[in-house]
């Protein structure tokens, strides 16, 4: 089973319409991947429907990172008890 | 030549808390308007205060000529029309008389039939007057309306004297003028003159000389009989500020007919146009230099660019007294609708009443009134207007505004508003509708609406039913 990280990047890639080769852990959604406002919203939603899980809005789109991102959503799977 | 040095320094004061200055913006109520020192106007080259914090206390009052110079740039309302906007004016205006008297033609028929409908409904305030010219004969009209006062046309600068009325003098014209106001008295009814053209009238030469003799007149009537006067600001070149010379300017035009005629501040009324946007500054300020009457039309509908708002006086009024003294201001989005349904067009953005005069299109504002109303919203604008604040969406109105506008539709608040995340597909539509098929122009409520029932099927099926219900 991939990883929740590859999962990020996988679900990232789709939303901005990426080559995987082009979406690394340390990129920033936003200024190294070119995420503009609805797009945020949109990796967000596409994250809860991926893993099955409900985010809290504001702490979510804090997150600036796909590394960071991976972990905020091990952290929430493992609150809601979900399992990855 | 020595400078003095005026600058001082300004530490933070640090706070963790906010200071929301409620005591002035308290939501509840337009903002509250507060003066901490006298204003000062040079009359005649000699410093005179006026004390601002005196309208306050004193009965200040609003005057409505909606149907007299309201109509006169506009086709004629029906009487059933205006008897119901008259209705209307009295609920606004509540039992305390804030809009005390409103005018009309006594000319035609329809005229006739209207006041006589209007005063069949028994409402103390707006109490209705009418309007003439001065014109002995017109007065058998006023007479035969049973009118208690009447407006009259005394026209003041010499472009109406001398090129309109084409008087000899202005002699000829005051004695004329005086017979009108003397036919008045005769017949028992107040007379208000009308100073027509006067921030473009010779003061000295004319105006004061006419008052002084008007006011002489009014010593040998009965109090309920003196002369109002009427200060026209005709083609709107009153000004506002401090400092601002005859005949333009409003505080020295208050002081010379209130101090120096002797005309008490309950016999004065402010009538403006807005030729130059100053109608309502003009007209406020009149009333805190001693004016008690500001007379206006409902939108500030009338000849060329209008008169004061009514119900731009309304909340000047409230913020002055800092209390709404029996106003129902949300009577004026009930006229507004009821305007809107006769074919009267309130462009979108004007102030109070436009469509879209509590929206806002920015999705950065959108999010602030996400986090709290007051941030974007002039005041309580649900409570005192019915109507909640609002957001129309455009390419720049962003998640927030999409999500603010879901949230309004349904009418969800606190915990239950629905999240930015979960209103994403139609801010993709919404954001796609500019970016993809190169869209111009904002949506449409009921555009919206279709795709929120498309897009967000699980929320309208769970509230759709509340938000047709309101």
């Amino acid at each position: 089973m991939a990883s929740v990280q590859d999962r990020v990047i996988e679900v990232t890639t789709r939303v901005l319409q990426l080559d995987p080769s082009e979406v690394k852990p340390e990129h920033s959604f936003t200024s190294d991947l070119g995420a503009e406002s609805v797009q945020s919203i949109e990796l967000v939603a596409m994250f809860e429907e991926e893993f099955g899980i409900e985010m809290d809005e504001d702490a979510a789109l804090a997150v600036t990172t796909v590394a960071a991102a991976a972990n905020y959503i091990e952290g929430v799977c493992k609150q809601q008890g979900v399992e990855v | 030549m020595s400078v003095v040095d005026t600058r001082k320094t300004h530490p933070l004061i640090d706070t963790t808390e906010p200071n929301l200055l409620e005591d002035i913006f308290d939501y509840g109520l337009p903002p509250k308007i507060r003066f901490d020192g006298p204003l000062i106007e040079y009359i005649d080259g000699q410093p005179v205060e006026f004390d601002p914090n005196s309208a306050k206390q004193r009965d200040i009052f609003i005057t409505d000529t909606t149907f007299r110079d309201g109509q006169q740039a506009r086709p004629p309302y029906a009487v059933d029309q205006m008897v119901h906007l008259y209705d209307l004016l009295a609920k606004l205006g509540g039992p305390n008389g804030v809009i005390r008297q409103t005018e009309f033609f006594l000319y035609t028929k329809n005229d006739r039939e209207t006041l006589d409908r209007c005063r069949e409904l028994g409402h103390e305030f707006p109490e209705c007057t009418g309007w003439i010219r001065a014109v002995k004969g017109d007065f058998r009209l006023v007479q035969e309306a049973g009118l208690k006062e009447t407006g009259m046309l005394t026209s003041s600068s010499d472009y109406h004297i001398f090129n309109k009325l084409k008087f000899k003098s202005r002699q000829a014209c005051m004695d004329s003028y005086c017979e009108v106001v003397d036919a008045a008295f005769e017949a028992g009814v107040r007379p208000r003159c009308h100073l027509e053209d006067v921030t473009r009238a010779d003061w000295d030469g004319f105006v004061m000389p006419f008052v002084d003799r008007l006011m002489r007149m009014s010593e040998q009537v009965p109090d309920e009989l003196s002369v109002k006067i009427r200060i026209c600001d005709t083609m709107g070149f009153g000004l506002h500020y401090p400092g601002a010379e005859l005949p333009r300017s409003v505080p020295k035009m208050i002081y010379k007919l209130n101090q120096e005629c002797g005309v008490p501040s309950e016999r004065l009324e402010w009538h403006g146009h807005n030729d130059f946007h100053r109608v309502h500054a003009n007209g406020a300020t009149a009333w805190l230099y001693g004016c008690d009457a500001l007379n206006g039309t409902l939108f500030g509908f009338g000849e060329r660019c209008g008169n004061p708002p009514v119900e731009g006086a309304i909340i000047e009024y409230i913020s002055l007294k800092e209390d709404l003294c029996g106003i129902q201001t949300e009577v004026i989005t009930e006229i507004a609708d009821y305007m809107r349904s006769i074919d009267f067009p309130i462009p979108e953005n004007y102030p109070l009443v436009g469509k879209h005069f509590n929206t806002t299109r920015a999705g950065i504002h959108a999010g602030g009134l996400r986090q709290d109303e007051r941030i974007y919203n002039i005041f309580d604008t649900a409570k005192l207007l019915n109507r909640p604040p609002r957001v129309a969406l455009t390419d720049k109105s962003g998640t927030d505004g999409v999500a603010h506008w879901v949230n309004e539709f349904f009418g969800l608040k606190g915990e239950d508003r629905i999240s930015k995340i979960k209103c994403h597909k139609v801010a993709r539509w919404v954001m796609d509708q500019y970016e993809v098929d190169g869209r111009i122009t904002a949506i449409s409520d009921e555009e919206l609406e279709a795709k929120v029932q498309e897009l967000m099927p699980q929320y309208w099926e769970k509230y759709a039913t509340s938000a047709s219900a309101r």
